[in-house]
């Protein structure tokens, strides 16, 4: 397939000459391996030039914005389009190169992990493709660069799962401090190039979609409440009604009717509304209900629970909601790594937990998943193969431990913020704070620092 | 000089502790401090005090023994740490430290090492000496008890020629250390009079109430932190009342009957801070009926110090392996930059090892919140919201106006009023993180604001 390089050794020769998704198997050590070498040591990745990665890796990332991303995908023409297809062509290819190189900078020990290998081919293969996708120049040249990039998406979606368990199997080479940065990046980095592609994909679909004239500004009425993924109008009060109504059901699930539920009790400025992304607000509301109703339920269980109270505040430039339990608060022991992927006392635990999920992550690649309410407005993320639905729907007692930094960095990503604070003994309080991004005041110097290039 | 400014000091004070000092037949004795004495005593490494330090001397009422033992204790270690505040001082900008305020609080440090190096030739082991050396720590209290607010208003006189940052460090450090000697200085005096030789002495007339049972010299060992909110609530609603015609509420949720071992004077500092803020937001947002809703959480009893978090704050604070630095204690204000772990481990004095259990107030009310630009400098030391004008009128003093809430004066915080120069919040947090809690404030703009106060109990005594 892509021979482009001198190969050293002949057991590589033989594995690189595997297609990619083969290849990538092959790799990864929990998999028995073709290869002759002993599959019980951790196989290198494969050796590759590195010019092609320099010359990639020497480009700036342009930066993204809510309201770019609003704005341009308002009044779509078809040239727009293709504009819009080329623009992603380059940046992602460009994205993930630095994030190889991350990578290739990490200690030997670390890359060679088997989750973090995995993950490194991964990226690598999406490199390969996207690199090689030529200039778009006509609607069916984008339709395939759409193949190309649904691809892509699905084929990733077991990387959080996998990066987690490296992070906490490589404690012993590289410091704590420095697997959350690397995670950090990585991860944000991975926003920004899902939000690129997913964008891309979704307004692709809206202009091929029957109601779409082309041309024409006002198909995109100021009520119009979705631009591509972003939906304009994101109520708080129904996000919220919805994330409580699922952690709910999830608990009462796992825990049985006979555990009583604590409800969740709305106050505030219920009818604010601002721009985002439905999956990220689920995902991060979701996380916090799940933390605190598991809490209280597994205090000294009472007949009636004390409700979580949630308020939702509105100023001019933020929103913010925070969910207060009485859920006994956070123990002191694993207080200094609430926001660290590199868990303190409780890593193996956490290891053997995550060791579940990617099956989950894995065997979606195949089922279909679960068709989200059609009358929710806001549930747009399972389209393309949503990663965070994937880990909302996990039943409550797999404690995986990423749920709090994951949920920081993705409120981080749009200029927001999470903050906690423990009564300890009696219960917690998380502060969601949400930029009205789409405002004036968004500066776009911010979007350079947190689009971690 | 210096001997006469010692005579005449010793006016019948208002500070409680010193009224029961009879009039000193003779001056209390001073001796130059030379520039080699405070090298000398600065080059010594602090003593990491720690909290059984101070009650080890036993539970009151002491002995004579146990009191010569107390007064020798503290004698070996007050000089130095006033040699480090001395040349602490020294090291601040020549412009800065000839402001005449600034300069007054050097010779205060001075004078106070003064009194201290002609008993630090010899030890203690008359009642008579003991009584002189308890003599000079009153002086000691008294002298220093307005250092904040003179401090305060020097350093905005001189705001021209010292930057925000190199205050913000400097007071940071000097507070803290601040708390720690008049710790010392007045648990010593409150040892003293709790002690047999005094009671002896004073033949029964002295109905102090220092002959509470849980009370180890300042430490109530009983305190429960309801009725000292209970009781600001009295003192600022009152000034509420009289200045802006509403008096706000507060409820009490949680485990009000809940006790920790603390200090009363600092506990109740921290609180009228906070209570000040909320009242006054409530009152200016125009919610004052809603009672503000006050949680006391009592924190679990702590088990063993796991090895993680040991070297989790080994890695994170270079403290000594088994040091308790405000890393590790659960505190709530962890991200507060100013708990620098080198000042941690050896100005501040750490609560015993087996801390009994501490406990969680949040103070929440629905006073319209912070607005962000203020949000950034509410840990500054004198932030105000007053243009230059105003700034001036409150240099001068004759801020007469300024009435209100700005005029509460504050028990260990020092004498006349702060009047509202900005230090209540950054200094009620240095009382809070002095044992190991802390104070964290979350705004939500548009709503109210919640404060989270989290004390760690100063330790069990046996």
């Amino acid at each position: 397939m892509l021979q482009t390089f001198q190969p050293r050794g002949l057991a590589l020769d033989t594995l690189l000459r595997l297609p990619a998704a083969l290849r990538v198997r092959a790799f990864a050590t929990a998999a028995p391996s073709p290869s002759p070498t002993s599959a019980q040591s951790p196989i290198p990745p494969p050796w590759r030039p590195s010019t092609v990665l320099d010359e990639w890796v020497g480009r700036e990332a342009r930066p993204i914005s809510l309201r770019q991303l609003t704005f341009f995908g308002r009044s779509l023409t078809e040239s727009r389009l293709l504009g819009s297809a080329n623009y992603v062509r380059l940046e992602l290819p460009t994205r993930i190169a630095h994030r190889l190189r991350n990578m290739q900078t990490l200690p030997y020990s670390a890359l060679t992990n088997q989750h973090i290998s995995h993950v490194y081919e991964l990226y690598y293969t999406a490199f390969e493709r996207l690199r090689k996708v030529p200039e778009v120049r006509t609607m069916n040249d984008n339709d395939k660069f759409c193949d190309v990039l649904k691809m892509c998406l699905k084929e990733h979606l077991s990387v959080i799962p996998r990066l987690a368990m490296g992070i906490l199997e490589i404690q012993d080479s590289v410091s704590g401090d420095e697997c959350d940065r690397f995670m950090t990046t990585l991860l944000r980095s991975r926003i920004s190039r899902r939000v690129i592609a997913e964008q891309h994909l979704a307004l692709t679909e809206t202009f091929h979609s029957p109601w779409h004239f082309d041309g024409k500004k006002s198909h995109m009425s100021p009520d119009d409440e979705f631009v591509g993924e972003i939906f304009l109008k994101c109520n708080a009060k129904e996000i919220i009604e919805q994330c409580a109504k699922t952690a709910s059901e999830l608990t009462a699930k796992a825990y049985g009717p006979d555990v009583a539920i604590p409800k969740i009790v709305l106050q505030g400025h219920l009818d604010t509304t601002f721009p985002y992304i439905p999956s990220h607000l689920e995902y991060i509301i979701g996380e916090l209900f799940r933390n605190s109703i598991q809490a209280v339920v597994e205090q000294e269980g009472s007949a009636k629970p004390p409700p979580i109270e949630v308020l939702v505040c509105e100023a001019a430039q933020h929103v913010i909601i925070r969910v207060s339990d009485q859920g006994g608060g956070i123990d002191r022991d694993i207080l200094p790594y609430l926001w660290s992927f590199a868990k303190g006392p409780r890593r193996k635990k956490r290891l053997q937990n995550l060791g579940q999920v990617p099956q989950l992550a894995a065997t979606m690649q195949e089922l279909q998943l679960p068709p989200s309410d059609p009358d929710v407005v806001g549930a747009t993320g399972e389209k393309f193969g949503s990663p965070l639905a994937t880990l909302s729907s996990r039943p409550p007692d797999l404690r995986i431990g990423i749920g709090l930094p994951m949920s920081r960095i993705y409120a981080e990503y749009w200029a927001g913020s999470l903050e906690l604070h423990s009564l300890e003994g009696y219960g917690c309080d998380a502060f969601l704070q949400i930029s009205r991004l789409g405002n004036r005041n968004e500066v776009l110097s911010t979007r350079a620092t947190m689009d971690a290039v | 000089m210096l001997s006469l400014r010692a005579a005449a000091r010793n006016n019948g004070s208002p500070v409680s502790l010193t009224r029961h000092i009879r009039p000193v037949t003779r001056p209390i004795h001073t001796k130059t401090v030379t520039d080699a004495d405070i090298a000398r005593l600065a080059a010594k490494p602090l003593h990491p005090l720690t909290l059984a330090d101070l009650c080890k001397h036993g539970h009151p009422p002491l002995s004579e023994q146990a009191l010569f033992n107390s007064a020798n204790f503290t004698l070996a270690i007050l000089p130095s740490r006033l040699a480090h505040r001395i040349q602490s001082l020294r090291a601040l900008p020549y412009i800065v430290v000839a402001n005449p305020n600034v300069s007054k609080i050097h010779d205060n440090y001075v004078h106070s090492l003064s009194t201290l190096l002609p008993i630090a030739e010899r030890k203690i082991e008359s009642l008579k000496d003991e009584v002189e050396f308890t003599a000079v720590m009153a002086d000691l209290v008294q002298t220093h008890s307005n250092t904040i607010s003179i401090l305060a208003r020097g350093f905005l006189e001189a705001r021209k020629y010292i930057s925000k940052v190199e205050v913000t460090r400097f007071l940071d450090e000097h507070l803290r250390a601040r708390i720690g000697t008049r710790l010392i200085a007045e648990q010593h005096i409150a040892l003293h009079f709790s002690s047999k030789p005094h009671q002896k002495l004073s033949d029964g007339h002295d109905d102090d109430k220092m002959d509470h049972d849980s009370y180890i010299g300042v430490i109530d060992t009983e305190l429960k932190p309801a009725n000292i909110i209970r009781n600001c609530e009295q003192t600022v609603g009152e000034i509420c009342e009289l200045k802006y015609g509403v008096r706000p509420t507060i409820d009490i949720v949680g485990s009000p009957e809940t006790t920790i071992a603390h200090i009363p004077m600092h506990l109740e500092y921290i609180l009228t801070e906070l209570l000040k803020n909320s009242f006054r937001a409530v009152i200016e947002a125009g919610t004052e009926k809603e009672a503000i809703e006050i949680t006391i959480a009592p924190a679990p009893a702590s088990p063993e110090e796991t090895k993680e978090t040991k070297n989790k704050a080994g890695q994170m604070a270079h403290a000594e392996v088994g040091a308790i630095s405000n890393y590790d204690q659960g505190s709530v204000d962890y991200a507060s930059g100013s708990n620098k772990p080198d000042i941690s481990a050896s100005a501040n004095i750490r609560p015993l090892r087996e801390a009994t259990p501490g406990v969680t107030v949040r103070i929440r009310d629905r006073g319209g919140g912070i607005t962000p630009e203020n949000y950034e400098k509410l840990w500054e030391y004198g932030f105000t919201t007053f243009n230059e004008d105003e700034i001036n009128e409150k240099v001068s003093g004759s801020g007469g106006g300024g009435g209100g809430l700005d005029v509460m004066s504050g028990g260990p915080a020092g004498g006349s009023s702060l009047a509202g120069l900005g230090y209540g919040l950054p200094l009620g947090r240095a009382y809070a993180e002095y044992f190991g809690g802390g104070i964290a404030v979350q705004s939500l703009h548009g709503w109210g604001t919640d404060v989270y106060l989290s004390l760690r109990g100063v330790g069990k005594v046996d």
